[in-house]
């Protein structure tokens, strides 16, 4: 069966087309040429509307254990917010961390295909994929979180040759069924546990620098050609000054690619009268100087929401910020942790309001929208509802500058984003949250709308008010069946989980067994996920290629 | 050489050292092991009124039976986690109160994280770090077996150069047979004045004089600064040892904890969740927001302690269907006037008729499966040792949903 989207304008940055009107045919789930003659079995009359692949979002919290508690800390969230089940949906619950079928659906009815979960802990890593399977509608995939995990520590302070630690990484993306490699606060989470509250990029932890970590784990994911690349949470999260330990990240990567993510909570000098000051422009400046980088925001919303991070030096600092007063901090397993805290992001007040402006202030001043990705950290900046106003304020400079107005003053004043006058064009944000995120997962079919490309359309009826505009899009196809019409679910497809599966010596798993049996509490057979556990809940896994750099 | 290691699922250590081979399962000395994979397959008629019936047969009747129930239950304990996503699914479409049996018990743990938070670590942590451990309420090794060699006895830690020492605080008389550096009895009715007294002390709040339930101040105050010392302190109990009044026992022990990281490391570590309550508390939050407890009838997801109290509704007689599940428990259905169908594992006998009864595998022994562990991070796999027809619970839940779509 063939269908057609007749009469839509394209934008499809991977094949340069900027508004193109033509039509788009569809079949088996794939974008296929115009057939001859045009004929369609299904046409659907687009009548000038934007038609863009379907959202990526490279970054956020939707499943795991750190989830979980999340919901579980944020009671009022459920009881305030309900979804009924209808004929093809299941009811849930929640705004800032909804129960997973209902995150599914949001996401699809906002034009968005697929979702990243970045940070499961490796002994996290079966219960979060089965929690997966219940996550419909959208594709989706996890990063690893390594960097703290005591085996690659232990590795790095004894010296163990690149190879060995490259071997290690396969091996544990193998066995979690990962996407990426996730690194955050590296050596801080492990720190943390041995009582040191903070921890900069060239402090030594168990003969360790992080600095050593974010090399180590950046070049082993180069090697074993990856395509993510390390995808760091730097050390210092959050703190004033705390710019000087991002760029110095970068200068640890030594060239090798690296992703920055969330680097809103990066990006801050410790200047002005209340020693906290924007800078933003001194790490949009490094990574348009470096082409090797790439970054997500992760924009500050105002209002309501919940952190759940990795990072529990760092959330163990943020309790006193916690509104409401909870929050939750757990050690994880020798490989991780999790902290979790509520936070209400207010405008009237200075650091909030600074922190909103630094932000935007990023996605203004990196120049290359290939190399800078829309996220809100979901939902540690805010929940992803709030992507369409979050858009707005990129596309719209009235709008931004009346929402500045509104900020506390002395943030006004130490913000220069009045100054910049960039709007974000629809072919800027389809690069942003489409094309860009699609090539830097090494997702080849999927951010695109050529020949042999995965149907994940979304169809947007042109607005001035980009907010409405992009809240709810007229069609939304996932894998070329309509899934969603003007927010209205049609469908409710399970989604796929994309993984790697690098390949390594499999000579690790001798020294590997052996730790798991002296030190671990699951033996290393139990640990290993098998992709059948997966496919027999009702997944369905896409491997994608890696292409490996190794040296003879 | 044909020994597999595989994972006991008969109580929330879910340890996985067991040896399965031709002769049977090598349960590592473990009596509930060794009971539960003993366990009897007899039973596999499936009833309907008391006759036997072929599966599909039961399934519609208790399809029907739902269907028309204005306010249906689902509780029980023991499925693993694909049985407990359905169960769940056919909860949402039967618009049933679920919630797991006993679920009270494990409120004295989650209620606090819902309030106030909390501060806990993993197996591996406190077997790995922990070189102070303080045990709460009673001998957590009844439920528990080998929780000592799991998280006290580790004979290669990554931290610590000695073993933990151990504390006790709770009842004389269900002390745990370990030898502790420190412990403090008390009857159990008095365990929340010890933990209050023990954070005043921390405090620098207990007067010196202090007679705190027949035991002197100078007793916390020693205990606390066992516990401030400590590199990484760790309190664990079995929230079964818990009284009535459990829940502001873990408040005060999130006091202790978070007074504690101020300076030194402290974690708690609750063991709860045999039978897999954790990996039922842990889907209900994925799949509808809320840990148990839980009203799917009136369409969206509500949570009420009270309201929706498995326990509460049957001895109260809301409820006018009972869908029961028991695959790992060894529980018969609860007396209730309201038709039931009951989910049993085949060596459960009941002691009356129940109006459907489906016979069920039990995870772990007739089939595969994945079990949730008691820190709810690790979720292990369950392997199948014997050969039986049984269904499992994820297989007949699956089927009632089916039946009651074509219903519709």
């Amino acid at each position: 069966m063939i269908t057609r989207l007749a009469g839509g304008r394209i934008y499809d940055p991977e094949h340069g087309e900027q508004g193109v009107a033509r039509d788009l045919y569809v079949s088996d789930g794939r974008i296929v040429a115009a057939p001859a003659g045009g004929k369609a079995d299904h046409s659907y009359d687009l009548g000038g509307a934007i038609v863009m692949a379907g959202g990526i979002d490279i970054h956020s919290h939707l499943a795991g254990g750190k989830v979980n508690l999340s919901r579980l800390l944020m009671a009022d969230d459920h009881r305030d917010e309900l979804m009924e089940r209808g004929a093809l949906t299941r009811s849930g619950s929640g705004w800032t961390t909804p129960s997973s079928f209902a995150t599914g659906y949001r996401y699809a009815a906002m034009g968005y295909t697929a979702a990243f979960e970045p940070a499961m802990v490796p002994s996290n890593a079966r219960l979060a994929h089965l929690e997966m399977t219940d996550l419909p509608m959208v594709d989706k995939g996890v990063y690893l979180m390594l960097g703290n995990d005591e085996l690659l520590l232990q590795m790095l302070a004894r010296e163990a040759p690149q190879e060995q630690i490259d071997d290690y990484i396969a091996w544990m993306m193998r066995a979690t069924a990962a996407l990426g490699i996730k690194t955050v606060n590296p050596g801080g989470i492990s720190a943390f546990k041995s009582n040191l509250r903070d921890l900069d990029i060239t402090d030594t932890t168990h003969g360790v620098t992080p600095r050593r970590v974010v090399n180590a784990l950046a070049r082993a994911v180069y090697e074993l050609g990856v395509p993510h690349p390390l995808h760091i949470h730097c050390n210092n999260l959050g703190l004033p000054g705390n710019i000087e330990t991002t760029l110095a990240t970068i200068a640890a990567a030594e060239g090798f690619p690296i992703h920055l993510t969330h680097a809103q909570f990066h990006s801050y000098g410790r200047e002005g009268d209340r020693r906290f000051s924007s800078a933003a422009a001194r790490l949009a400046e490094a990574v348009n100087r470096n082409p090797h980088v790439t970054l997500d925001v992760g924009q500050i919303m105002f209002g309501q929401t919940v952190t759940a991070s990795g990072d529990t030096m760092a959330q163990y600092r943020n309790r006193a910020f916690a509104s409401p007063d909870k929050w939750i901090l757990m050690d994880i397993e020798c490989d991780g942790g999790c902290g979790i805290v509520p936070f209400r992001y207010r405008d009237r007040q200075f650091v909030n309001a600074l922190q909103w402006a630094i932000g935007l202030e990023l996605f203004l001043l990196v120049e290359d929208p290939w190399r800078i990705f829309l996220t809100t950290d979901h939902p540690n900046g805010g929940p992803f509802p709030t992507y369409p106003h979050l858009l707005r304020l990129l596309m719209d400079r009235d709008f931004r500058d009346a929402n500045f107005a509104r900020l506390h003053p002395a943030a006004q004043k130490a913000s220069i984003l009045p100054t910049l006058k960039r709007e974000y064009s629809l072919n800027e944000v389809a690069m942003m949250t489409r094309a860009a995120p699609a090539r830097i997962l090494g997702l080849a079919d999927r951010g695109h709308l050529g020949v042999g490309a995965a149907a994940d359309v979304a169809v947007y009826v042109e607005d001035a008010d980009r907010e409405r505009m992009f809240t709810t899009p007229k069609h939304v196809f996932k894998d070329g069946v309509e899934v969603a019409r003007e927010g209205r679910i049609l469908a409710t497809p399970s989604g796929s989980t994309h993984i790697v599966r690098p390949e390594g010596d499999d000579a690790i798993e001798g020294p590997l067994r052996r730790f798991f049996a002296d030190h671990m509490s699951v033996g290393l057979d139990h640990f290993r996920l098998a992709p059948a556990e997966i496919e027999g809940a009702g997944g369905h896994l896409i491997t994608q290629a890696c292409r490996p750099r190794r040296r003879a | 050489v044909a020994t597999r290691a595989i994972t006991c699922p008969f109580c929330a250590l879910a340890c996985d050292d067991l040896g399965a081979a031709e002769a049977g399962v090598d349960t590592r000395g473990c009596a509930k092991a060794a009971a539960g994979f003993a366990r009897d397959a007899g039973r596999t008629e499936h009833r309907v009124r008391g006759k036997p019936v072929p599966l599909a047969d039961a399934v519609a009747a208790a399809a029907a039976l739902l269907s028309q129930a204005r306010l249906p239950l689902i509780t029980g304990a023991g499925a693993d986690l694909a049985g407990i996503r359905a169960l769940i699914a056919l909860a949402d479409r039967a618009g049933a109160v679920i919630d797991p049996w006993q679920s009270m018990v494990l409120r004295r743990n989650f209620a606090v994280t819902q309030e106030s938070g909390a501060l806990t670590a993993t197996f591996g942590e406190v077997a790995n770090r922990a070189d102070a451990i303080l045990l709460l309420g009673g001998d957590p090794a009844p439920d528990y077996p080998r929780v000592f060699e799991r998280l006290v006895d580790n004979g290669t830690p990554l931290f610590r150069s000695t073993p933990p020492s151990l504390a006790y605080l709770g009842p004389a008389a269900a002390a745990p047979r370990r030898t502790m550096a420190a412990a403090i009895h008390l009857d159990s009715n008095r365990l929340l004045d010890g933990v209050a007294a023990l954070h005043a002390a921390l405090a620098g709040r207990l007067p010196r004089d202090a007679d705190i339930a027949g035991v002197p101040a100078a007793a916390f105050v020693e205990l606390g600064e066992r516990l401030s010392a400590a590199h990484y302190g760790a309190i664990l109990w079995d929230v079964r040892n818990l009284a009535d009044d459990g829940k502001a026992v873990v408040a005060t022990v999130l006091r202790i904890l978070r007074h504690l990281n101020r300076r030194t490391r402290a974690v708690g570590l609750p063991l709860a969740g045999s039978d897999n309550a954790l990996g039922f508390v842990q889907a209900l939050l994925w799949q509808t927001g809320w840990p148990a407890q839980v009203s799917l009838a009136g369409g969206a997801p509500e949570h009420d302690p009270w309201r929706f109290d498995a326990a509460r509704l049957i001895a109260a007689g809301e409820i006018d269907a009972l869908l029961w599940v028991a695959g790992l428990s060894h529980s018969p259905p609860p007396a209730t006037m309201a038709p039931t169908v009951a989910l049993l594992a085949p060596d459960i006998a009941l002691t009356g008729e129940a109006a459907v009864e489906i016979r069920v595998g039990v995870p772990g022994l007739d089939h595969p499966g994945t079990l949730v562990r008691a820190d709810a991070v690790v979720a292990l796999p369950l392997d199948a040792v014997r050969k039986t027809a049984l269904p499992s619970v994820a297989a007949v839940a699956q089927a009632i949903v089916e039946s009651l779509g074509a219903r519709a």
